[in-house]
């Protein structure tokens, strides 16, 4: 009878161990892999709009500063950045001319706070950037994580001191090491790929 | 379904072993029976369109009392999950111009609550196979699970069950038996993430456990 019991006692253990298997904590949710995460004005026409300006480095913020990251990696970002642009009929625009749009990638790591904003030629500094949609905000940038932002250069709201964007890419898991330079760069394309209304005719 | 098949004929021939050299044993007609198993879940059709692996993560209480020869009437609830992991899959939420590439979790919590009618072939033997229906409904929760993002969204259904199985007593005057069954699950349940919709969910169960049994 005991015997019995024991095996009783030992199956039920097993099956409610087997049954209550947890599904995986926020910490290990997956957040290593490369999330691809976009969002357009759904308001906005992109025929509207035809040239566009990007700088030749990535920001990089971090808790204690931010720098300018010119490296191989940044260049094969930027580059892939501006054929998927190029193919969706948008045109870089020449040296100290103004843009439709001003691409601004940022790079977050390990940072909590979202502060930077590029100095667009000196045209709008410390202005407000604005998403006309409801944004995807994370809540904690700890795992290599790039923006991508589309910024809207022919509307500007000087009174509320605005800058409105128009698209923007969140790429996680992007800079943390562990992936290959084609996986980086298949995920800007994904970017663009997921977002095919980001397109222009416009001549 | 070439293992679950095997695992049903196993299961019977084990039995009939068992059955063969206690032959003879007259046995006793239980007045009730209560009912603790493991049960596996293989979803089908739409619901495979979520998550298609099968899961060993569930069990089943329930309870039968002889009412009638071999007739038993009674209650079945339990709790099991499904889940699955899928790669780079993009999920689209056109209102809002959103869309995700990413690895996501999906998995479904399934809490059935049903009355039971069986009827046993051969109530009175060491082995003793059923046939049964459970009419009912169920609880369940459908969650995507995307980085630190948990989609979900809670479900009732009405549920049927016919199932076949087997009461397999440890000793001609043992009060402790084994169960196995195998039953399909058709449920009202759906399933409707962003455009994308799973009715009807259905199931395969294979319940594996053990039986007490009342005189």
């Amino acid at each position: 009878m005991k015997t019995k019991l024991g095996f009783l006692i030992l199956g039920t253990g097993l099956m409610l161990t087997m049954a209550c298997m947890k599904y995986p904590p926020n910490s290990d949710r997956l957040l290593e892999d490369l999330a691809v995460i976009t969002q357009y004005d759904t308001k906005a026409d992109f025929n509207d709009y035809k040239t566009y300006s990007i700088p030749n480095s990535i920001t990089k913020i971090t808790d204690r500063d931010t720098t300018q990251v010119t490296n191989q990696l940044a260049q094969d970002i930027l580059n892939q950045i501006a054929k998927n642009m190029d193919a969706r009929g948008f045109v870089k625009a020449a040296a100290g001319e103004k843009a439709d749009f001003g691409v601004q990638p940022i790079y977050f790591q390990n940072t909590y706070v979202y502060t930077y904003y590029y100095d667009w030629w000196g045209y709008y500094p410390y202005w407000y950037y604005y998403y006309p949609y409801y944004p995807v905000y994370y809540s904690s940038y700890t795992t290599g994580m790039i923006n991508i932002e589309l910024i809207d250069m022919k509307i500007v709201d000087p009174e509320n001191q605005r800058l409105y964007i128009r698209w923007n890419a969140f790429i996680r898991g992007l800079l943390t090491g562990t992936h290959t330079t084609a996986e980086i760069t298949g995920s800007v394309d994904q970017a663009f790929i997921q977002t095919p209304q980001l397109i222009t005719t416009a001549q | 379904m070439k293992k679950i098949y095997s695992i049903i004929i196993l299961a019977f021939f084990v039995m009939g072993v068992v059955q063969a050299q206690e032959s003879g044993g007259i046995g006793f007609k239980p007045r009730s029976y209560y009912t603790f198993t493991w049960n596996t879940t293989f979803p089908m059709g739409d619901f495979s369109d979520w998550v298609n692996s099968p899961s060993p993560a569930g069990f089943d209480f329930g309870g039968r009392y002889l009412v009638k020869s071999g007739l038993a009437v009674g209650f079945n609830i339990g709790w099991s999950r499904v889940s699955k992991i899928y790669e780079d899959e993009t999920y689209y939420i056109p209102e809002k111009g959103l869309a995700i590439t990413a690895e996501n979790y999906r998995f479904t919590w399934i809490i059935p609550f049903q009355a039971v009618v069986a009827y046993h072939l051969m109530p009175d033997k060491l082995i003793s196979p059923y046939l049964g229906l459970g009419i009912g409904g169920d609880y369940m929760e459908h969650h995507l699970l995307i980085q630190e993002y948990d989609i979900y969204e809670t479900q009732w259904d009405f549920s049927l069950t016919p199932e076949i199985g087997v009461l397999a007593k440890f000793g001609k005057f043992s009060n402790w038996g084994g169960l196995v069954a195998f039953n399909y699950k058709w449920t009202t349940n759906r399933i409707e993430f962003y455009k994308n919709t799973s009715k009807d969910l259905s199931m395969l169960n294979l319940r594996v456990g053990v039986s007490y049994i009342i005189r």
